[in-house]
């Protein structure tokens, strides 16, 4: 019945808009929230790029060797995986964690044994009811994580690292590109890998000047260079996570702020359609009113 | 005397940037003055206090763990933390120093030892420090 019809489209407006207005809220706190995060990112740049130019310049150091730079048998994997804390962020926490299993497979195919650090509720709550196997999991919260807590968790990785339970530690993230791009990726944090500034600075050295003595031959470390590279590490990952951190929760926002967008627009739509639902059932419904007086009139004629 | 370029650098910001005449730092292996024309070097640091000098003054600021990088282009310093003294917040140090210091004497949290320890040393630097201010 028309009448009928008319206050359900009514009502079903009605929890539209209140929709609506919460997806249009989220997107707001998601939009200044992502504003916040970028600063942040970009404020942490220049500490973390210090250290890591000077982490390479150390590995320049004649006869160096460190524990954190050994590649040995690789029997255990360590992998950490950041995702957020909450969901209605579009693929976000989907595609991180998607990429985390598809590596993990990929690990005890190689005949590794794996183990879980997720950081952020929803990566606690998925590789929990998956039953891997947790290395620690006091890192629920990834919101507004800080240097502070991101040390102490960096020296929760180290010690496992140094204790030999696993002999690989790989970090699973999302990373920022642009408000509408965030890539999930994978990094390998330890063992260090010698890295391609390495390379480049040796055959520097060698096509130029040979008398000119390496770069770093003429720093002095104290007490050594390894141990100021191996001071240096838990402040390096910690920078790491820290940094990683960070983009995930940028790109959390992101994908939160993208997908709440759409979801207004959607809601928009809907209410129009709606409405003209709305309004052809009130204009029917006083189309039959109207004959039913015009026929009452008529026959009372 | 000389003025050098120095950089501070935190996580979350530059700390400082511009020009000192000499700094001095806690070191793993102790204390340690910087003046101009420093040889190249680095050592790690250890939460406590940071003097610079310039043609103002000397000026007080306490610093947590990090790296000391001495380089041709200037002295860089890499810390966890770093505040001036006269931006310490006393009661919240203190109140660290007293959470530590619980965590010290518990024995059943042997494995916090360490990380307690670190926040002790750090609490204590920004007593010592920020009370030389007031």
């Amino acid at each position: 019945m028309a009448t009928a019809n008319i206050k359900d489209v009514k009502r079903r407006i009605k929890s539209v808009e209140n929709t609506m207005q919460i997806t249009k809220a989220m997107e707001l706190v998601a939009t200044s929230k992502l504003r916040g995060a970028k600063e942040r990112a970009v404020a942490s740049q220049p500490y973390f790029n210090t250290l890591y130019e000077t982490m390479c310049e150390i590995q320049q150091d004649r006869g160096f060797k460190s524990i954190y730079t050994k590649k040995e048998f690789l029997k255990t994997v360590l992998v950490v995986v950041l995702a957020g804390d909450r969901g209605l962020a579009g693929g976000f926490n989907h595609n991180v964690l998607k990429l985390a299993e598809d590596k993990i497979k990929s690990l005890e195919q190689d005949g590794r044994t794996v183990m879980v650090f997720p950081i952020g509720k929803k990566a606690v709550e998925y590789f929990e009811k998956r039953k891997y196997e947790i290395y620690n999991k006091d890192y629920q919260i990834s919101d507004n994580i800080t240097m502070n807590k991101s040390l102490s968790l960096s020296e929760s990785i180290i010690s496992g690292f140094r204790n030999g339970i696993y002999d690989k530690v790989e970090l699973v993230y999302t990373t920022f590109v642009s408000t509408l791009v965030q890539n999930a990726l994978s990094v390998t944090v330890l063992p260090i890998e010698s890295n391609d500034l390495n390379d480049n600075d040796k055959e520097q050295y060698d096509s130029t000047d040979p008398d000119k003595p390496k770069k770093s031959a003429l720093t002095l470390y104290e007490p050594s260079a390894e141990e100021v590279f191996d001071g240096l590490i838990p402040k390096y990952i910690s920078g790491l996570l820290f940094c990683s951190i960070i983009d995930s929760y940028a790109s959390e926002q992101a994908a939160r702020r993208t997908a709440m967008e759409s979801a207004s627009d959607n809601a928009n739509e809907m209410i129009d359609s709606l409405s003209l639902l709305y309004n052809r059932a009130r204009q029917a419904q006083i189309t039959q009113e109207l004959n039913e007086i015009v026929a009452g009139q008529l026959g009372n004629n | 005397m000389k003025p050098y370029k120095l950089k501070i650098v935190t996580p979350e910001k530059i700390f400082f940037d511009g020009e000192a005449e000499q700094i001095t730092i806690r070191t793993t292996e102790g204390d340690i003055g910087i003046l101009a024309n420093h040889i190249k070097y680095v050592c790690n640091i250890v939460a406590g206090p940071l003097k610079v000098k310039d043609i103002s003054g000397e000026r007080e600021a306490a610093l947590s763990e990090g790296i000391l990088k001495v380089s041709d282009e200037g002295v860089t310093v890499l810390a966890s933390t770093a505040e001036w003294a006269n931006e310490i917040d006393l009661e919240r140090a203190e109140r660290a120093k007293q959470k530590a210091e619980n965590i010290l004497s518990d024995k059943s949290r042997a494995d916090e030892f360490d990380r307690a320890e670190i926040k002790l040393k750090r609490a204590l630097t920004r007593i010592s420090v920020g009370k030389r201010y007031l």
